[in-house]
């Protein structure tokens, strides 16, 4: 948008130089930063600030390691830069094109990306749940996809990590799989549109629960309650969201890390050992190499392929850690269809964050005879933006007219129900190269995915099952829709090199001080939204690396 | 389709907000600044015209004298290479698919009435977009594979209701909370409000 | 900045606000009756002198303390509920009611009838408030759920209207049997004692909603439960016990109660916005009035210590 907007200091000019970074409690303020010089080669560059990267160069800079992060993104301070305005607020997505193919093309953008210092938890709804222990072990336990290179009982301990970290506000009591510590802060009051989603159980007679959510329900540090403003997927201006910006990252800072931010990180260098020395990035109108130890990639499933991809050289044609062609590929993503209805009182879901009560029985319950897919699904209770579900009514029906404007005259009292359903590992589903170039030159992404049967078993099925709760709960008029959101894989880890990119440590097979931190790390999807656990795996990494370097065997 | 918008929340208006903390310095310039339509620099005089035809068909404002502009926006948009994250495979970029697309919507048109589409009558010109959602194209080449229900869908309605509802007459009419912060809500129950939003809906079914 | 000048013209009126108005009302005029009971009181000659007739005075301004904690409370909690249900006027007036009644001097007159009988009402309201709140939260989605519990109608605070009430009642029995000063000592000390731990039991619920964020919120939970244990204790072993840690413990409730409002002002007042967000802040953050209920026990405790110690039966 030209006309009007927030000022755009921050995505015009670096904010991090100088020796300090932007206070991100303050309007205006800073706070001191450690920085290195280019030709100091540091023992870690992170290329992504995200629930992966702003994990680990916290635990390494507190470790004592020397840490440079990038982002290609600006470094917000929401009290002053995040509008209440959907338009304004598309600026924290990743808005330069992919390109999408395959039988059912991605969108990709606001549902999947992050464009900014805390990567997409700027302006993620803040659903933090963690995986069924089983699905660490889907292929040995359940009989589908793979098992992660990791036992459920050491991610156990890494969610309770990872739920302290981002002060999560859930309920007492969990209904479903095995025992968790109480979550730190208590949970919120549910809204209208989740009270929806609980007398539908409630009718059913399957559990529900508050949301476990990452915005606090009483004050944290200088992070004030949350004030329900329901704008929480374009950006909380109030710092209640426990975002990587207002939790990991002060703490990196703290820590002695140096943040880079608008550093678009285009290759990874190489040296004759084999051995990665640096990174090449693009910041304040020119190139610029940082040498380094190590180098970390943590741009997600999209960009983290594409850099090693973009970083072939004579050595590695087919890019880095790629001998055994598994970059770019079992790249999943979450089914996100949704059942909508129009209810007789008022739901007024544009107050408080989205989702505040969700159902996890699909991830749970075996035994239903219903039950014709692998994998699950939660779902949660919605609460769109005006122009968010504009998109969505006209996508999904096609209505304009006088007809748009009386379904969206409706808006007040519509509810819905939406599903995050786990999608299998496919090895076609995947990132390459494109011919497009960019604005840096450099080759575009090509995402090209497609379901599988069990993938469209498992969306009819939660279809009908939202459709038969939001009858019991009152519902009418029913709407069902088809979206997707959130990425997985793309990069996985596993126990072998010919099936993987990288071990359980997130160390590439191929080359030892190379290594990949973030949701392209995850063997299988699971039916829960990703942040939580890409945060708790980023911190057993960061755990393991730092133990590593104790022993002298980074 | 219905003759006339409803209303449920007549007399509503969020801009009775704007001296209140519901509205913070960053949002109030937003708004401001969207308040008067930027020049247009993209579209040449052909396709703006089925463009301003296209935003009429798609959100009809008969009860306004002065309706919301929709069709500057997306021009500066495009002005601005504004993308969305995505490129479909099978699609231009959307500068490019725009243009295509509105002179494929022209060429239906005059195929079927030999008369350019902003020059139809409001029925004449439903029926046409209706006809091409479903696929019923009687131009097809105009559309030189231009996917005619998803340019229709995705890229014009999707960016059209984007800035119709970022306006705040389209947050009033539907009763929206419109911008909250610092102030957010306090009642978030079923049929429950503050009274800094919307009264109750005039619904004639309740 | 102004507001831009594309304006719909509204070509209705406005629909109905939630009614707010009468609710403004009924606290307008709570105040001016507690108000108007307390300049009358300092007007009038204060003839007691000894331990017993200083005791029921304590005790009934522990009680008018109280009862303005209820008034002020309830008023916001129930505009927060947007008074849906006409009963919710109920509370802040009787509230205002019992505060008048608690400032009156306990006595045989048509006055004093009256104050009499308005405690008995709070005590009632109290009581049957409760059972509205437990309504309240036993039909939601969840039923005696947490969420309900921190969420819904707040459980104990209609309690606290039945404590103003009882206070009331057991001073006019303290008045009416000037002789038994030490056995009702007794009792007003179990009584209080039980008040306190019941008025924590509600502390404890809202300060864990607020996740004890602040180690301060720790305080209203240890120091009245060790007030009341004492008291209790006091009350069940009256000879030869040693008053003064009761005594010290009762004075710290009575000054938590002036701490805590601090406090919670200071909360409201780094919520989202602040004071100037105060519509939003002065309902959600924590509730102001609330904390000064605890310095209207510490009273009633202190004054039943004073009888316990400082009177003896007479047959």
């Amino acid at each position: 948008m030209s006309a009007g907007a927030v000022s755009h200091v921050a995505e015009d000019r670096p904010r991090a130089t100088g020796g300090r970074a932007p206070d991100v409690f303050s309007r205006s303020g800073w706070v001191p930063m450690r920085e290195h010089a280019l030709g100091d080669e540091v023992d870690f560059a992170i290329v992504g600030s995200g629930c992966g990267g702003a994990v680990l160069a916290t635990k390494l800079a507190e470790a004592g390691h020397s840490v440079v992060m990038f982002d290609a993104g600006p470094f917000w301070r929401p009290l002053s830069d995040f509008a209440s305005d959907e338009r304004e607020q598309d600026k924290l997505y990743w808005l330069d094109p992919r390109v999408s193919d395959g039988d059912d093309p991605l969108e990709l953008g606001a549902n999947n990306s992050g464009r900014n210092v805390g990567g997409s938890t700027t302006h993620f709804q803040m659903v933090s749940l963690r995986f069924r222990p089983d699905w660490f072990k889907s292929r040995s336990k359940l009989g589908y996809a793979v098992d992660w290179p990791v036992d459920w009982h050491e991610m156990w301990h890494y969610y309770a990590e990872a739920e302290r970290a981002m002060a999560i506000s859930g309920p007492i009591s969990y209904p479903w799989g095995p025992k968790r510590g109480r979550y730190p802060y208590r949970e919120h009051e549910v809204n209208a549109a989740g009270l929806v989603l609980a007398r539908g159980a409630e009718a059913l007679g399957v559990a529900w629960a508050p949301t476990p959510l990452a915005t606090v329900s009483a004050p944290r540090g200088k992070s004030p309650p949350c004030v329900y403003r329901g704008m929480c997927k374009i950006g909380c201006s109030t710092n209640a969201k426990q975002s990587m910006l207002v939790t990991y990252i002060p703490r990196a800072l703290a820590a002695g890390a140096e943040i880079r931010d608008l550093a678009m990180v285009g290759r990874i260098d190489t040296g004759p050992d084999g051995r990665v020395t640096g990174v090449e990035f693009h910041r304040d109108g020119g190139w610029h190499v940082q040498r380094a130890r190590n180098v970390v990639v943590a741009g997600y499933s999209i960009e983290t392929p594409r850099l090693l991809l973009n970083s072939a050289c004579g050595r590695y044609p087919n890019g880095l850690a790629n001998g055994s062609d598994q970059v770019g590929r079992y790249l999943m993503v979450h089914s996100n269809h949704a059942v909508w209805a129009e209810m007789d009182e008022e739901i007024r879901w544009y107050k408080g964050p989205p989702s505040m009560a969700c159902c996890e029985h699909w991830n749970y319950d075996d035994d239903d005879p219903s039950r014709d897919f692998h994998g699950g699904y939660s779902f949660m209770s919605q609460g769109p933006l005006p122009g968010d579900f504009a998109g969505t009514l006209v996508t999904a029906t096609g209505a304009f007219g006088l007809d748009l404007r009386e379904r969206m005259a409706r808006y007040n009292r519509m509810a819905g129900l939406k599903i995050v359903g786990e999608t299998m590992p496919q090895a076609d589903n995947r990132v390459t190269l494109s011919d497009e170039k960019d604005g840096f030159g450099l080759p575009r992404a090509r995402i090209t995915f497609g379901y599988c049967d069990n993938d469209r078993r498992l969306y009819r099925h939660s279809l009908r099952f939202m459709s038969r709760m939001l009858q019991a709960a009152g519902g009418h008029d029913l709407l069902e829709t088809s979206s997707t959101a959130h990425l997985m894989g793309g990069c996985r880890m596993g126990s072998d090199p010919e099936t993987s990119v990288t071990d359980a440590n997130g160390r590439s097979w191929e080359i030892p001080n190379l290594w990949i931190c973030d949701g392209s790390l995850m063997p299988t999807a699971g039916g829960v939204n990703p942040a939580l656990t890409i945060v708790a795996n980023a911190a057993r990494i960061g755990d393991r690396i730092v133990a590593m370097g104790r022993k002298g065997t980074i | 389709m219905t003759e006339r918008f409803s209303a449920p929340y007549r007399g509503y208006d969020v801009l009775d907000k704007w001296d209140t903390p519901s509205f913070n310095d960053q949002t109030r310039r937003v708004l401001r600044g969207r308040m008067d339509p930027p020049p247009r620099r993209f579209f040449s005089d052909t396709e703006w015209r089925v463009l301003l035809a296209l935003c009429a068909r798609a959100m009809p404002q008969p009860e306004r004298t002065d309706p919301v502009a929709m069709a500057p926006f997306i021009d500066a948009d495009l002005h601005a290479g504004r993308g969305t994250g995505t490129r479909r495979a099978d699609m231009p970029e959307p500068g490019a698919a725009w243009r295509r697309g509105l002179a494929a919507l022209d060429a239906e048109a005059v195929a079927r009435h030999g008369r350019g589409f902003a020059d139809l009558d409001a029925a004449a010109a439903n029926a046409i977009l209706r006809a091409v959602d479903s696929g019923d194209l009687a131009d097809p080449a105009a559309w030189d594979g231009l996917p005619a229900q998803r340019f229709l869908r995705e890229t014009a309605l999707k960016h059209i209701v984007s800035i119709y509802y970022s306006q705040p007459q389209g947050m009033s009419e539907i009763g929206y909370g419109g911008p909250a912060s610092p102030r957010g809500y306090v009642r978030l129950g079923t049929d429950r409000i503050d009274p800094w939003e919307a009264p109750h809906g005039q619904w004639p079914d309740r | 900045m102004r507001a831009p000048s594309h304006r719909e013209v509204p070509t209705a009126p406005r629909t109905r606000r939630p009614h707010t108005g009468l609710g403004r009302v009924v606290v307008g005029l709570g105040i001016a009756l507690a108000g108007a009971a307390l300049a009358g009181r300092a007007m009038r000659p204060r003839p007691e002198t000894g331990v017993h007739q200083k005791s029921i005075r304590r005790t009934r301004d522990g009680a008018a303390i109280l009862g303005a904690s209820v008034l002020f409370d309830s008023a916001l909690e129930h505009l927060r509920g947007g008074f849906e249900n006409r009963a919710m006027y109920v509370a802040p007036t009787m509230a205002a009611v019992s505060v008048a009644a608690s400032l009156a001097e306990p006595g045989s007159g048509g006055r004093e009838r009256g104050a009499r009988l308005a405690h008995i009402v709070s005590l009632a309201t109290g009581v049957i408030g409760t059972g509205f709140h437990l309504y309240n939260i036993t039909k939601r989605p969840g039923g005696i759920s947490w969420n309900n519990l921190f969420y819904a109608a707040p459980i104990g605070a209609p309690g606290a209207l039945a404590v103003a009430g009882a206070l009331g009642m057991s001073t006019e029995v303290l008045a009416a049997q000037p002789r038994n000063g030490r056995r009702n000592g007794r009792a007003l000390a179990g009584l209080t004692g039980a008040f306190l731990l019941g008025e924590t039991a509600e502390v404890a619920l809202l300060h864990f909603r607020g996740a004890f964020h602040n180690p301060a919120m720790y305080l209203p939970v240890t120091v009245p439960t060790a007030a009341g244990i004492a008291l209790i204790s006091l009350a069940l072993h009256p000879d030869g016990r040693d008053d003064r840690v009761a005594r010290a413990l009762l004075g710290t409730v009575g000054a938590l109660g002036l701490l805590g409002t601090a406090f919670h002002i200071y909360g409201v007042g780094r919520n989202m916005g602040g004071w100037s967000n105060w519509r939003q802040n002065a309902l959600v953050g924590p509730p102001t009035p609330a904390p000064i209920s605890f310095t209207g026990l510490g009273l009633a405790g202190l004054a039943a210590v004073d009888l316990l110690q400082g009177t003896e039966d007479r047959r």
